[in-house]
């Protein structure tokens, strides 16, 4: 069946009469596309309370829902009009103490039921986005010690999946959990995601086959590759050079413009690439660090423009100075306009690095509050690493550095290109 | 209705080939970079510009000639080719510049499940035409920055239709000499094409350099390329053009779109054809005058650096060639980089007239000093 689309999309109107054909569908569908019971149910409860949510606010419009396969994970997307902000209830940190956050209880079960969700807008057609992972077995990484390289490293084009899988048990085994992505620790989902092209990886052996180093890399946008390592697992970290010059090489051609480290070790050989800057993190057992973030643009720069608020302006014009980017400053400029009451965010959290990452789906006028929220619910959570990337390709999140910023957020970096434009991350104070 | 959903009928190859961007216009990179001049040193043209013959074609050229077709074979130009190389017409082809008669030869001779071979490190139009074209593209790696001949035999089988073979090198320079050639064409054995791009080779003035149009002659499977936009500097007008043998040329033909070239390039590349002797020399003097200065400037500042034939050099930086684009191109200095090349960390640049090249230096070296001060 590999190869063929095995979607499924079905089209209804929002109504509370369609709940059970949404169930039956989620039901029957997510386990063949490789759910187990638990989690093909807890996307079936967040179908079906997408689905009651929009039967009562939106009685009778269309609704359109696609299944889509991942490999890796199941999506599930809901395409309607709608108003965006009308789904503040998906915010982690949304409450229950009025009867309206009562009301709206089906969203917050619904975004706590699934791996991750995403907004879209396409004119005035809303794609909500659940997805939701396969379950795999989870590896406790052991002590390793790095080997001694016999003979000239290679790298091995389409690594097999048991040498990825020893790969990804060997990088745990070598480097703090926080530097390493947390796919690693399941190390089955990882050569799964290599199968669907969602993650890259590259692999060096010696003369007599042993691993000796390892990079992976994807590409959260049309324009931008993040990659993290690269691990070595021998004494004399060779295939660090070897790694790197062979993940520049592979996307040299490709249509991105920006490479950039989401966790760069020790080994990378900085002088190929640029420094951005880096994020200060805390560990679990209280110890600070720093993590260098590095870039390498991809072709010659041709300039862009970008939206900026005025909060963070002189901040962005120091780093495209720095980094010698041609980039014309659009400043936002509030003109009384309305904007949506309510604000979303998702979240990517890394509760084993207490890291956690905002990004904005819908800018509403509770913006700050909403983000004063989810500092105090991470902080709870002992979680301090906290970020927030605006993409400054979009004037409504750009919009938001005023509010981002009265909540202790300072801008660290500039991703170039890091999505649709470039990316401005905020760090928690 | 349907909704028309064009991505279903795009081909997975399409899907898969990532387009190419040239640069922006120079008064936009002026306005983006904030300078009042911008040396062009990326694209290897001739600054001398055309010669003087090329000049009067020019100024010649009235309006009236604007709304008619040009011929749509280069007839006249043919005829001047065949006479400057002692052919017959029917041997050449003329294209929009020599990428047009790369299309066109891979458009004759492949097909479904066929490959081409050439290198890893060279022009990319080789590998991207048979790629966006549903072909696979086998890339051998550079040997001491050469083409590997006995790779580029091994890497063949019996779906191989031809190889590319880039002599001189763009990028690096370097260029088979007589006998490797000739042991190469002689180890094909007429299994499938070979091109010899000869885009460079006027710069070259080695005796052993090969002659492509001689080895047309010899062996029937050769189809040699030559460009009028480098060494005759009218990359502008974009014309090149193949010479083979006559009926190799007529099945290319069958591939190759008629009036695609302009009447004022078929008549200045005639008129740059009459000027290849003392045109010709004074470029080659400027290259060498320009390598003189470039080739110090790199060994003192401890850089290692490509210096072939051709005009141009490549050098290699201690940052990302990419950050030393910009670092140059906020002094007014354009140079190409090359990762796409798969060359990271290495830029090439253009050979021109000597007072360009010294503000080349004088902008370089306090940019090298930075990088290796901090």
């Amino acid at each position: 069946m590999k190869g063929f689309d095995q979607s499924v999309s079905v089209s209804l109107a929002a109504d509370i009469a369609w709940v059970p054909l949404v169930q039956s569908v989620v039901e029957k569908w997510a386990p063949v596309c490789g759910l187990d019971d638990s989690k093909t149910m807890m996307l079936t409860v967040a179908a079906e309370e997408i689905v009651v949510h929009l039967a009562r606010m939106a009685p009778g419009t269309q609704v359109r829902f696609r299944l889509e396969p991942g490999g890796w994970h199941v999506r599930v997307e809901f395409s309607f009009k709608a108003d965006a902000s009308d789904l503040w209830a998906m915010n982690l940190v949304t409450k229950t103490d009025t009867q309206e956050e009562i009301d709206h209880l089906g969203l917050l079960v619904a975004s706590r039921a699934v791996d991750g969700f995403t907004l879209g807008f396409e004119g005035d057609t809303l794609h909500l986005g659940l997805r939701k992972d396969r379950a795999y077995p989870v590896v406790t990484p052991g002590l390793i010690q790095p080997v001694e390289t016999r003979g000239e490293l290679t790298i091995v084009r389409d690594p097999e999946p048991e040498l990825i899988k020893v790969a990804c048990v060997k990088a745990l085994g070598l480097y703090p959990s926080d530097a390493v992505p947390q796919a690693f620790f399941t190390p089955g989902k990882v050569v799964d995601m290599v199968g669907q092209k969602d993650l890259e990886i590259a692999v060096a052996t010696d003369r007599s086959g042993a691993l000796a180093g390892m990079i992976c890399w994807q590409a959260p946008s049309e324009q931008g590759i993040s990659f993290s390592g690269p691990y070595i697992f021998t004494t004399d970290g060779q295939a660090g050079d070897l790694l790197t010059k062979h993940l520049i090489n592979t996307v040299a051609r490709t249509r991105a413009m920006g490479l950039f480290s989401e966790s760069a070790t020790t080994s990378l050989p900085t002088e190929d690439f640029e420094s951005l800057g880096h994020l200060d993190l805390i560990q679990r057992d209280g110890k600070k660090s720093e993590q260098g973030v590095w870039y390498r643009h991809l072709r010659e720069d041709m300039g862009a423009s970008v939206w900026a608020h005025r909060a963070y302006a002189e901040f962005l014009e120091a780093a495209y100075h720095r980094q010698i980017l041609m980039r014309d400053l659009k400043i936002i400029e509030g003109q009384g306009e309305r904007l949506p009451e309510r604000s979303v965010f998702s979240v990517q959290l890394r509760p084993d690095a207490g890291k956690a990452t905002l990004f904005p789906m819908v800018t509403g006028g509770d913006a700050a509050e909403c983000i004063a929220r989810y500092v105090e619910m991470l902080h709870r959570e002992k979680i301090f690493n906290i970020f927030i990337r605006i993409d400054l390709a979009h004037g409504w999140q750009a919009a938001m550095g005023k509010a981002i910023m009265d909540n202790g957020f300072v801008p660290k970096l500039v991703l170039p290109y890091g999505g649709k434009s470039d990316i401005l991350v905020f760090q928690h104070a | 209705m349907h909704n028309f959903d064009y991505t279903q009928l795009v081909p997975s190859y399409i899907q898969a080939f990532e387009a190419y961007y040239p640069s922006k216009p120079d008064p936009e990179l002026m306005r983006l970079y904030g300078v009042d001049h911008l040396h062009r040193l990326n694209n290897n043209e001739n600054a001398l510009g055309p010669p003087p013959e090329v000049a009067q074609v020019v100024e010649g050229f009235t309006p009236m000639a604007v709304p008619v077709y040009p011929n749509g074979d280069c007839f006249d130009l043919r005829q001047s080719l065949a006479e400057r190389f002692d052919k017959d017409p029917e041997q050449f082809l003329v294209g929009n510049g020599s990428c047009e008669v790369i299309a066109s030869v891979i458009k004759a001779f492949c097909e479904k499940g066929d490959n081409i071979i050439t290198a890893d490190k060279t022009f990319a139009v080789y590998e991207w035409v048979a790629e966006f074209s549903g072909f696979e593209a086998r890339l051998i790696p550079l040997k001491d920055n050469g083409f590997d001949p006995q790779a580029m035999l091994d890497a063949m089988d019996r779906h191989t239709k031809i190889l590319f073979v880039c002599n001189p090198n763009n990028p690096t320079g370097t260029y088979w000499d007589r006998s490797t050639m000739k042991g190469f064409l002689d180890a094909v054995d007429n299994r499938a094409v070979v091109v010899i791009d000869e885009a460079y080779c006027e710069y070259v003035e080695n005796d052993d350099f090969p002659d492509g149009m001689a080895l047309v002659e010899q062996y029937p499977n050769v189809v040699t390329f030559r460009t009028f936009s480098k060494m005759y500097a009218l990359a502008s007008l974009r014309i090149g053009y193949l010479c083979a043998n006559a009926e190799m040329v007529g099945v290319i033909r069958r591939t190759h779109i008629v009036y695609s070239v302009n009447t004022l390039a078929q008549r200045a590349a005639a008129a740059a054809l009459t000027n290849d002797g003392s045109f010709i020399r004074a470029t080659r003097e400027m290259v060498r005058e320009a390598k003189a200065l470039l080739c110090p400037l790199f060994d003192e500042l401890g850089l290692t650096h490509v210096c072939g034939q051709g005009n141009y050099l490549m050098v290699k930086v201690p940052v990302s060639d990419t950050l030393m684009y910009r670092k140059l191109m906020t002094q007014g200095i354009m140079v190409r980089t090359m990762t796409g090349f798969r060359f990271p960390n290495w830029i090439r640049i253009s050979l021109v007239q000597q007072p360009v090249m010294e503000e080349f230096c004088r902008v370089f070296r306090p940019v090298m000093e930075e990088i290796q001060g901090r």
